[in-house]
């Protein structure tokens, strides 16, 4: 590091506007957890960032932007600030409990259940035909959760002329809004960016795979946690990886 | 539209940006309104300067404000002002947006403005006074045209030094200094402005 006594002052405004290089900003960011007094340099060149957009260009919003904006959020449940608060679990079956108190939706919701079940065993069977490796059609690449995220898994879809793919996503959590989901084609020990995404708050995504190059060129494929719109290396946490 | 900021519960437009984020975790959409009021032009602004597009800048500002509806209880006040944070979230989203198009702006033509244009609301917010806004435009103005460019490249399109470097044909040593220079003669300038 090029600073006097190992701190990183210097090299602070870059990696508060981002544009550090993913070694470099690993660095900085080793040295800002354990040193305070470089962490309060650090917030003064975040008050500054947050400044420099006021001396930009500035154009009006459209009138009808608001209204579009609110009614998408009344129209969207809003997520309770407090988890639940300790109410007893109630277990799985307790709606079925309920079903004699009242006929006429207890019929409803069996042949509902019913309706479910043969569905899922016709998705199941469907699930078993896909399920090798390359099929006619499409290349599938699972991935697995990675450290602490075991139960997450992943699946890549890719056409059989390699050009296009997808990426589903179950069960990773969700991120702060500063942060992202970012996807790496890996070839070679090059990651390539293969685009950013965040999911549901069910922990499910759908990520459409925007590459230059035929996806079937890459080796794996790996996830990992990003600053939002993603760096231009991997920096973060993998959480998902997998390969052919 | 104004019939809607009229209806406006008076308390909601004097809160605090703290208190408003604590509004909108509780599910009032009036507050969300308040904090547009006060933050929207300056998301759709910086939108607009990164993708150039009226129709993305707009997406990226709704996308904005709906993560603040769905993610308000996750602010931390310790980590920065609300403001900062909400410019943080915007900056990333339109630099996504830039990088998901592929788009690598020619000319990097930024327009820094020097003053207050005539375009400016007439009446300015509360976070955004006439005199405030000044200031920086005045500092920005100050600074060597070369360091505005460079910033501009960081701020706006999210280049990293390399890329700027590449982008000017200008030696990697200089971009990072000019860079540095800039941030620290901004930071020197605009310390007093809190």
């Amino acid at each position: 590091m090029p600073e006097k006594k190992n701190h990183v002052v210097d090299w602070l405004p870059a990696y508060t506007l981002g544009s550090l290089e993913a070694e470099e900003k690993q660095k900085v960011e080793q040295h800002l957890s354990e040193c305070a007094a470089c962490r309060k340099e650090l917030r003064s060149y975040q008050a500054v960032m947050a400044q420099i957009p006021l001396a930009a260009r500035e154009y009006a919003p459209p009138p009808q932007l608001r209204t579009a904006i609110l009614r998408q959020v009344e129209g969207r449940p809003h997520p309770s600030p407090a988890a639940p608060a300790a109410s007893p679990r109630r277990p799985w079956y307790a709606p079925l409990l309920q079903l004699n108190r009242q006929p006429l939706w207890g019929i409803v919701s069996l042949l509902l259940i019913f309706g479910l079940l043969v569905s899922n065993l016709l998705l199941w069977q469907r699930l078993q035909q896909l399920q090798s490796p390359r099929s006619d059609h499409f290349i599938q690449v699972p991935l697995a959760g990675t450290g602490s995220l075991s139960t997450a898994s992943g699946l890549i879809v890719i056409s059989a002329n390699g050009r296009y793919g997808t990426l589903v996503a179950d069960e990773l959590p969700t991120l702060d809004p500063s942060q992202q989901y970012q996807l790496w084609l890996i070839r070679d020990d090059q990651r390539t960016d293969g685009g950013t995404f965040s999911v549901e708050d069910s922990g499910y995504a759908v990520h459409y795979i925007h590459s230059s190059e035929p996806l079937l060129q890459y080796t794996a494929f790996g996830v990992t946690v990003e600053p939002a719109g993603g760096s231009p290396g991997p920096t973060g946490e993998k959480v998902l990886g997998g390969s052919f | 539209m104004k019939a809607d900021r009229s209806s406006l519960l008076p308390a909601y437009t004097e809160m605090d940006d703290a208190a408003l984020l604590q509004a909108i975790t509780a599910g009032q959409s009036a507050a969300l309104a308040a904090l547009y009021d006060r933050y929207g032009r300056l998301v759709y602004s910086l939108a607009m300067n990164v993708l150039s597009e009226p129709a993305a800048a707009e997406e990226v500002t709704q996308d904005v404000f709906v993560q603040v509806w769905d993610k308000a209880s996750r602010y931390d006040g310790q980590l920065g002002k609300v403001s900062s944070w909400l410019i943080g979230i915007a900056r990333n989203r339109s630099i996504d947006g830039l990088r998901r198009r592929n788009a690598r702006p020619e000319g990097h033509q930024m327009l820094w403005e020097d003053g207050l244009s005539t375009n400016d609301p007439p009446v300015e917010s509360q976070v955004e006074t006439a005199e405030r806004k000044g200031r920086i435009r005045q500092a920005m103005a100050r600074l060597p045209q070369e360091q505005r460019d460079a910033l501009a490249l960081a701020f706006f399109y999210g280049y990293t030094h390399q890329e700027i470097a590449a982008a000017r044909g200008e030696p990697l040593g200089t971009v990072k200094t000019r860079i540095r220079l800039a941030m620290q003669k901004l930071r020197q300038e605009l310390g007093a402005i809190k």
